[in-house]
């Protein structure tokens, strides 16, 4: 190894020896949604890792070519499925993430982007500040005329968010209280998820309530921390992390859920990232060991008969819940339990729409390519609904369908299967 | 020592072919320019010189490798041909493309270029021509050979971005492709019509059409298919120069010289194949998948021998030894006989008549072999489980060492217990973990070679380990390899199978398309004095 023998100084970019379960087989290439795109090796998953080996060996300068390649990087952890030798990608990713936030001076307006980012978007109570004035916007009808005459990198920003009508902002009432001995499920409602998801939060806790299960809430809902975890800024993720662990034991549910696929991973892997706290390494492994997903939670307990949708669904995973917690079948199966829906598969879908926590808005270039690709395939199933388990993705996939007036819903599975239960 | 009178011949960019243009159009080969038959001609009056240059042992910047830096305008030349966004040049992101599988040896290229068609590459290599600079194909990188190493190439032109399938015909059985469309997606696109593409390297998820071209690959199931080489029909090679040649198409049978066949195989080292007409196999109408175990290997070699003899021809048998079954079982639980000594998977295809009636004869077969356990794969989900776990297995691997070498060789079926015995000793001589996981079928072993590349000498061990195990198949009358290629990693070795004068036959054929040896140079072929010291360009790396 040259940096050994040449005594280069060794950097603490991420741990070390995980770089080594990478043999260079290639296999994770074409599951990466960059190389999809740029066909070269940097943009890869492989290629990555050997950047990050050369930057912790000394070989490479972290100078503005290695941070755009790890920067571009989705984090979708496509690569860790497509992976025969195990890779921990996502940790490294993060931790690359950390030390290039920590070394490495952006520009004015990529710091200017992120800024914004990180002071708004893990706060609920100031994206729905933020939020308030463009709500009476819309309300006017004047929400197109406003997009025009923005710039295009906030006008870009606008036309991800969601009609802002449709969100239902107040806390709905708890559904209907099971019987009193079932199990317990607490739906984590997200940062973003709550300003702009909540129905999907709602519907979730719907269905549940509908499966028979008894439908918790958690006093207070902090951000997971993976937005945090994921563009680099570690500190901030872990006292998130933190906070969710104490609230989360706090509710004493047998199982906890989030709308957010990414959420759920996050909070499934509070074990691993607090794993050297002194106080909460025990309580994180157990909150992070009581995560579930909705679809293996609604199958094992059966939903009641639902009604017939006379309709053609087609289902995209998010990555998270693919790639993060392994979920490809659970939400097929329910599509297909109901009465009248016909599933349609969709190509390449696990391949990443582009949304990735706040990827679209720190790197909006990649993203929409994405987002052409995904609604490419999803025009080509000709289905009337596409169906998938995360928020972000929803705001991704519809706005992209918006542009090119395409007329495919974009629904939440939740929302999907609540659909089919009422009435 | 150098040969001046040959270079002054064929060191000069400017040779001028003393034959003229055309009169070769026919149907096997289709030529623009100059042909290269006129090449092979005008070749010809060199040979004796070649012959001389090969055993004397000219170095490679004579015969037509001229050291001219990359420059600038290069750059911006090529840049003009391919886009800005299909260069690379920055040493930083270079990096990245030192190495391929065989991560033993590593060197960057100068330059990366990624043309998006055959006219891009075409113009690419004229331009590389004009200045005289030597080139290195690559498809998605990840032979284990060392095939896309750069040895005294400086620039490495990476087919990647040349990858869509172009026809799909299904009725006369044939697609055409990109060379550097993924394995898998030529599959992917035909298996809803009930077709696949019958190679099936294990790389099969990320390896370019062209790299399978270029290393004839293989896989499980070409006991019964057939490698690479039986499947490809036409080429369209774009040589050194810059022309484009067509050969074979998209008909069953030909006359001539099968020059299709010269080129897959041909590791890069006759140009770069831009695209390719495939044949496509029907999907078989039902499959029988059975896992049987064994308590060592040898049993399970018996087996393989006596169900070939009993005159079955399955679609593939695999073999694992109790390493590789317990790396499979950590990483996939696919269900495997943890505390086996080997298991076999053994696929039989066809039609679904006789099907249950050739699995019971295997069945019955395996056991009198030894065999403990036969079980049959209940379903798809269970048969999947299992391909799975034997395509990732060399993956699998990566999780009980950090690095390891695959190698490749190739024995007579009925000498794989005794290749199995060599491998064991040689693993005990150098102290190395050393797995086997094979197409048993066609005695094609693959022992896994366990080392770390921060400790040097258990990186010279590991070389050393798969020389002998080499040599050892190579007295056993096989060959050097099955699917792999030679690459750098086995160039040292082929004196052992070839005579000198076999390998200037080859450097003549090869010299037919490229007589300057400016496509992928210095590999397969040893070159003077490499297999008895190590050139230093190239191993700039561990060893």
């Amino acid at each position: 190894m040259a940096s050994a023998s040449s005594g280069a100084p060794m950097r603490k970019v991420v741990d070390y020896e995980l770089l080594f379960d990478c043999v260079h087989c290639g296999l994770c290439l074409e599951a990466c949604p960059t190389y999809a795109l740029k066909r070269a090796e940097m943009d890869s998953p492989r290629g990555r890792i050997y950047l990050m080996k050369a930057l912790a060996e000394g070989r490479l300068p972290l100078d503005s070519d290695a941070a755009r390649h790890l920067d571009l990087c989705l984090g979708c952890r496509g690569c860790e499925t497509a992976c025969p030798s195990g890779v921990h990608y996502g940790r490294l990713i993060e931790d690359a993430r950390a030390f290039v936030e920590a070394n490495y001076r952006r520009s004015l307006m990529d710091r200017t982007r992120r800024a914004i980012v990180n002071a708004i978007f893990p706060y609920p109570a100031r994206l729905r500040a933020l939020l308030a004035p463009l709500k009476s916007i819309e309300r006017a009808g004047l929400r197109p005329a406003l997009a025009a005459m923005l710039p295009r990198a906030m006008r870009e920003w606008i036309e991800l968010l969601p009609p802002l009508s449709g969100c239902a902002d107040e806390r709905a009432a708890m559904p209907p209280a099971a019987d009193p001995g079932a199990p317990a499920v607490v739906v984590h409602h997200g940062c973003v998820a709550q300003v702009l998801a909540n129905s999907e939060n709602l519907a979730s806790e719907a269905v549940l309530a509908a499966a028979g299960y008894r439908v918790v809430r958690m006093a207070n809902t902090a951000c997971c921390g993976a937005l945090d975890l994921h563009s680099g800024n570690r500190d901030r993720a872990l006292d998130f992390a933190r906070r969710n662990v104490r609230m989360l034991a706090a509710c004493g549910a047998d199982a906890i859920i989030s709308a957010a696929s990414g959420c759920s991973t996050a909070i499934a892997e509070y074990g691993a990232l607090l794993r050297d706290d002194p106080e909460l390494a025990g309580l994180a492994k157990s909150v992070s060991a009581t995560v579930r997903d909705l679809s293996a939670l609604l199958l094992e307990r059966g939903l009641p008969t639902m009604r017939k949708l006379e309709c053609t669904v087609t289902f995209h995973d998010a990555c998270h819940l693919v790639h993060g917690l392994g979920v490809r079948e659970g939400p097929r199966k329910l599509l297909s339990s109901i009465p009248g829906v016909r599933l349609i598969e969709l190509a390449e879908s696990d391949l990443c729409c582009g949304s990735a926590g706040n990827y679209n808005l720190t790197e909006p270039e990649m993203a929409r390519e994405l987002a052409r690709r995904k609604v490419d395939n999803i025009i080509a199933t000709g289905a009337d609904y596409v169906v998938m388990a995360n928020p972000g993705c929803e705001f991704q996939i519809a706005a992209e369908l918006r542009r090119r007036r395409a007329n495919i819903k974009v629904i939440h599975l939740a929302r999907f299967l609540a659909m089919a239960l009422a009435g | 020592m150098r040969a001046d009178g040959f270079s002054s011949a064929y060191g000069c960019d400017n040779f001028v072919f003393p034959f003229g243009r055309g009169g070769f159009r026919d149907r096997g080969i289709r030529s623009e320019n100059p042909s290269i038959i006129a090449r092979a001609t005008a070749g010809a009056n060199a040979v004796s010189a070649i012959c001389c240059a090969i055993v004397h042992g000219v170095s490679a910047d004579v015969i037509g490798i001229a050291a001219t830096p990359l420059d600038s305008r290069l750059v911006d030349e090529l840049a003009a041909i391919v886009g800005r966004d299909g260069i690379v040049s920055r040493p930083s992101e270079l990096k990245v493309y030192e190495c391929d599988g065989w991560t033993v040896e590593k060197n960057s290229p100068d330059l990366l270029v990624m043309p998006r068609t055959t006219e891009q590459v075409s113009a690419v290599l004229k331009a590389l021509w004009r200045r005289g600079l030597p080139f290195v194909p690559r498809g998605a990188g990840t032979g284990l050979s060392g095939g896309a190493l750069p040895v005294n190439a400086p620039v490495m032109i990476c087919t990647s971005k040349m990858n869509h399938i172009l026809a799909i015909d299904l009725a006369n059985r044939r697609v055409e492709v990109e060379s550097g469309v993924v394995n898998l997606h030529v599959t992917n696109a035909i298996k809803r019509d009930g077709f696949f593409y019958a190679p099936d390297p294990s790389s099969q998820q990320a390896c370019t059409i062209g790299g399978n071209i270029a290393e004839n690959s293989g896989g499980p199931h070409t006991l019964k298919y057939g490698v690479t080489t039986n499947h490809v029909m036409g080429l369209t090679l774009v040589l050194a120069d810059g022309e484009v040649v067509e050969l074979g198409g998209w008909a069953e049978e030909r006359c001539g010289y099968d020059l299709v066949g010269a080129v897959v195989g041909a590791e890069g080292t006759a140009g770069i194949v831009t695209r390719a007409v495939l044949k496509i196999v029907r999907e078989p109408e039902d499959h029988r998948t059975l896992l049987a175990t064994f308590a060592d290997v040898e049993a399970a070699t018996r087996a393989v021998s006596a169900i070939i003899a009993a005159g079955i021809v399955p679609g593939a048998i695999e073999m694992m030894d109790q390493l590789i079954i317990r790396a499979v079982e950590d990483a996939f639980h696919a269900g495997l006989p943890a505390d086996a000594g080997a298991v076999l998977i053994i696929e039989l295809d066809g039609l679904v008549a006789g099907l249950d009636e050739c699995a019971a004869r295997v069945t019955e077969i395996a056991r009198s072999a030894g065999a403990s356990e036969v079980r049959l794969a209940r379903d798809e989900a269970e048969r999947a489980g299992l391909w799975k776990a034997r395509k990732r297995a060399f993956g699998a691997v990566g999780r009980l060492a950090p690095n390891y070498a695959t190698q490749d060789g190739v024995v007579p079926r009925t000498r794989l217990p005794d290749i199995l015995r060599v491998i064991g000793a040689v693993s005990k001589k150098y102290h190395l973990a050393i797995g086997n996981v094979f197409h048993a079928g066609d005695g094609n072993i693959h022992p896994i070679i366990l080392y770390d590349e921060r400790k040097p000498e258990e990186v010279r061990a590991a070389v050393e380990a798969g020389r002998e195990i080499l040599a050892a198949c190579v007295e056993m009358g096989g060959s050097l390899t099955g699917e792999h290629g030679i690459g750098v990693e086995k160039q040292g070795e082929m004196p052992l199978l070839f005579s000198p004068e076999d390998l200037i036959a080859m450097t003549e054929l090869r010299r037919v398309f490229d007589p300057m040896e400016r496509s992928n140079p210095n590999k397969v072929i040893p070159r003077p004095g490499s297999c008895v010291e190590v050139a230093a360009p190239r191993r700039q790396v561990p060893i």
